[in-house]
């Protein structure tokens, strides 16, 4: 075993304090508007982040519509408006939604405690992030008082430095925000994974959330300035007219697309890897098994991490960049499917002979490889040299890209919040709405975005406010099913917030997990832990055993001692 | 106590977080000027014509010298943060406030180079030689105001006696940043003088 004792808290018959959770360890406002507890700060980014998530939806609800026929639909919304609509909705639904969304609200409440710290590392700079995300979105917001932006949610030069919507400045100066946000997170998560460890919490014994975390932060530290220096010259040359990226000054404005994808590229993974890291979470707790190739999966999100910064070209094989490039990019580009199909390996090994609990949270997860299957697959195509010349900006990639941000990164971070939910507010939601809520959601998005695969794949482009009537039946599907998207969602934020009034009492341990934040009570207290967690292989079911009087889980100290012996 | 302010407890491993904390955010700041000085390294060699274009001055004198200054800047800096280990407090005191008045002598400098410059016809909006001067430098020289006031902060609770551990700390981390600073200043410096090679 480890230098730690090994305890069940919960096992204890004195009764929890009522008063010492984190959610109620202060009171007022004002505790919350200055808290450092990573706890509260991560349940501020989730309000903030579901908050701009409905306002990206309803952008998505509006294009959506405007695409039932194929001429004019919303009275009032021409091709113009309609430009800013779908702007709005990618700029809103990439920096705002999907980016900080797990890091930031997941990531903040449960990176600390599955390590066994107290807190990240720099609990200051931690709230500073917050506000700077804060900051970032009102100006991103602003931006519409000043007319709002047309210019796709890529920025592209020449014409976001030239278009007549006013909103430019405000709303790039608000992403240049965010991405210090996301920077400072990062540089607390790797700091706090280094220097935070309690003893016996070796780099093997972190769940694989965590290591994705890591990954995920070296992105975030390393690419995101790149952004930030672009952004930052973006606006320097729409304000004086004359940059680096305007052709008629001796600039280069392929020069921006190769920045912007620098970032970019490595951003999706930003999405993707603590999303894949959830899922390791997920499928092991809800299947009962041990995690299959703890090391595959660990070592894989590293090495996305790492090929993450070299297929950037492959956004840009019509961009006119040298055939030798492009060769390169694809072949770099196909090499990337690889540490993502182990991954997928993985999670079906693990479930093989689990004894699997078809929940809301499980379902996810499987919803996410199913999900996630299509959406890499489809990348392949569009890596391919040939092929993608005939996808490229089609609503094949539309498809392709909501596959793996929403399908995948979104609907892993669904699940974790079901997952995390009952230690996040002390309460269960209702297992029967959660289902009704996930198979809304999952036919709602297939039926969206599946047919998009076929609209693309016939030549419909995106970006696109008219269309060709051949291609209206596909539009009114994928429409219908955005509704029915949107109903599961309603629908799921509706049983959520009800089950923080109604829902039964959570257990410290409602699914038999094994890493460190079931063995704390439900909500933590403000410091995390009360008594001293056992820490061991965090994926070691065997020794996670129900206990009737606590009506949750608890681990079995004394099979902890048989089974671990010292290494 | 309503709030955990740090989660460690031991002061040595506070410090050392918060250098290695220091340490990425230099990694990030590096990665920033690394976009800027290859973006315009990549336009340069694109641009078939001669920099300066006719009619533009050369890059000024002035620049060699803020150059020194600021790497002796960081030298004074060294020997300082190096007193400071030793506890040799009046040694320490000397050396930092020297580095607070040749920093600030630096920006001095630099404002100089700029007056001087858009005197002599120094357009910023009409050339990209123009534009990258300036758009380097200002970038650098933001950098290096950010650096100035923790550094003049520090300095200023020094002089009145302050070696608590939070001051030390404040000396550790803004050393750190001001040797990169220095470093991002040699590099920007010879990138601008390879913009006016021959090509
Ligand atoms: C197996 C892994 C993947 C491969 C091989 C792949 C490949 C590609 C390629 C080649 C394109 C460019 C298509 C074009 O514009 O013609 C593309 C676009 C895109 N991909 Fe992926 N991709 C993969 C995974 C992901 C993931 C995990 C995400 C996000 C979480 C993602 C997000 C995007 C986005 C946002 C775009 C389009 C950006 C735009 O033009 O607006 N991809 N992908
Ligand atoms: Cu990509």
């Amino acid at each position: 075993m480890t230098t730690l004792e090994a305890t069940s808290p919960n096992a204890s018959n004195a009764p929890d304090p009522p008063v010492d959770n984190y959610l109620t360890y202060t009171r007022g406002v004002l505790s919350w508007v200055f808290t450092l507890d990573h706890k509260r700060i991560g349940l501020m980014y989730l309000v903030a982040v579901l908050g701009s998530f409905l306002v990206g939806g309803i952008f998505a609800l509006l294009v959506r519509t405007e695409l039932l026929t194929p001429g004019a639909t919303i009275p009032g919304v021409d091709a113009d408006v309609y430009n800013q609509f779908f702007t709005l909705h990618g700029a809103i639904m990439v920096f705002l939604v999907i980016i900080p969304s797990i890091p930031g609200a997941l990531g903040n409440f449960v990176l600390p405690i599955m390590l066994g710290a107290k807190d990240v590392a720099f609990p200051r700079l931690n709230l500073g992030s917050f506000y700077l995300w804060i900051i970032g979105a009102i100006l991103a917001v602003l931006s519409l008082v000043y007319g709002g932006f047309d210019t796709g949610w890529t920025f592209y030069t020449p014409y976001s430095t030239t278009t007549s919507t006013g909103g430019v400045i405000p709303v790039v100066t608000g992403v240049f925000i965010l991405g210090f946000s996301s920077i400072f997170t990062g540089l607390n998560f790797v700091v706090t994974i280094h220097k935070l460890r309690p003893p016996g919490m070796t780099w093997f014994r972190m769940p694989l959330l965590l290591w994705a975390l890591y990954a995920t932060a070296l992105i975030q530290v390393l690419a995101t300035p790149v952004l930030g220096i672009t952004l930052l010259m973006l606006i320097v040359e729409r304000v004086f007219q004359i940059g680096l990226f305007d052709p008629a000054m001796g600039g280069d404005p392929v020069l921006f697309q190769h920045f912007f994808w620098f970032y970019s590229h490595p951003a999706v993974y930003i999405m993707i890897l603590p999303a894949m890291g959830i899922i390791s979470e997920i499928i092991s707790v809800h299947a009962h098994r041990h995690i299959f190739g703890y090391r595959f999966i660990a070592f894989s999100s590293v090495a996305i991490a790492i090929f993450s910064f070299l297929v950037w070209g492959h956004h840009m094989f019509t961009s006119g960049q040298s055939p030798l490039m492009n060769v390169v990019f694809s072949l770099i580009t196909f090499s990337v499917a690889i540490p993502s199909a182990i991954k997928v390996f993985n999670w079906m090994a693990t479930l093989y002979r689990g004894s699997i609990s078809i929940n809301t949270p499980m379902l996810y997860g499987l919803g996410f490889i199913f999900l996630f299957t299509i959406g890499g697959l489809t990348g392949l195509h569009l890596g391919t040299l040939n092929t993608d010349i005939h996808l490229h900006d089609t609503y094949f990639v539309v498809a392709h890209f909501h596959y793996v941000m929403m399908g995948s990164a979104l609907i892993a971070m669904i699940g974790g919040l079901h997952h995390w939910w009952p230690k996040m507010v002390g309460k269960m939601y209702d297992e029967k709405w959660g289902i009704i809520g996930f198979t809304l959601v999952f036919i709602g998005f297939n039926v969206t975005f599946f047919t998009q695969f076929m609209l693309g794949s016939h030549g419909m482009p995106r970006r696109y406010y008219n269309y060709e009537p051949e291609f209206q039946i596909y539009h009114v599907i994928s429409t219908i099913g955005s509704y029915i998207m949107a109903a599961g969602f309603f629908w799921t934020l509706f049983y959520l917030v009800q089950s923080l009034f109604s829902g039964a009492k959570a257990p410290a341990n409602p699914w038999g997990g094994r890493s460190l934040e079931w063995q704390c009570t439900s909500p933590p207290p403000h410091d995390n832990f009360k008594t001293t967690p056992s820490v061991g292989d965090c994926y070691d079911f065997s020794v996670v055993e129900w206990d009737e009087e606590e009506g949750g889980y608890v681990i079995n100290r004394s099979k902890v001692e048989e089974s671990s012996p010292d290494h | 106590m309503a709030n955990i302010v740090s989660p460690f407890e031991d002061p040595e491993r506070r410090l050392a977080a918060g250098r290695f904390g220091m340490l990425i955010f230099i990694a990030s700041l590096a990665m920033i000027f690394a976009g800027a000085i290859l973006g315009v390294l990549v336009v340069r060699l694109e641009d078939e014509g001669t920099w300066p274009p006719p009619g533009m001055p050369q890059l000024p004198w002035s620049l060699l010298a803020s150059t020194v200054i600021l790497v002796a800047s960081s030298a004074t800096f060294l020997r300082s943060t190096r007193a400071l280990r030793r506890e040799d407090r009046p040694v320490f005191v000397r050396w930092l406030t020297v580095t607070l008045v040749l920093a600030l002598v630096f920006l001095v400098v630099q404002a100089y180079a700029w007056w001087d410059l858009l005197g002599r016809g120094m357009d910023f909006s009409r050339h990209l030689y123009a534009w990258t001067f300036y758009f380097l430098t200002g970038l650098h020289a933001v950098h290096v105001l950010g650096g100035v006031i923790p550094l003049w902060i520090v300095t200023r609770r020094v002089l009145r006696g302050d070696l608590s551990a939070p001051v030390r700390r404040g000396v550790a981390y803004t050393a750190m940043y001001w040797h990169f600073l220095d470093a991002a200043w040699v590099v920007l410096y010879l990138t601008l003088i390879a913009g006016t090679l021959e090509r």
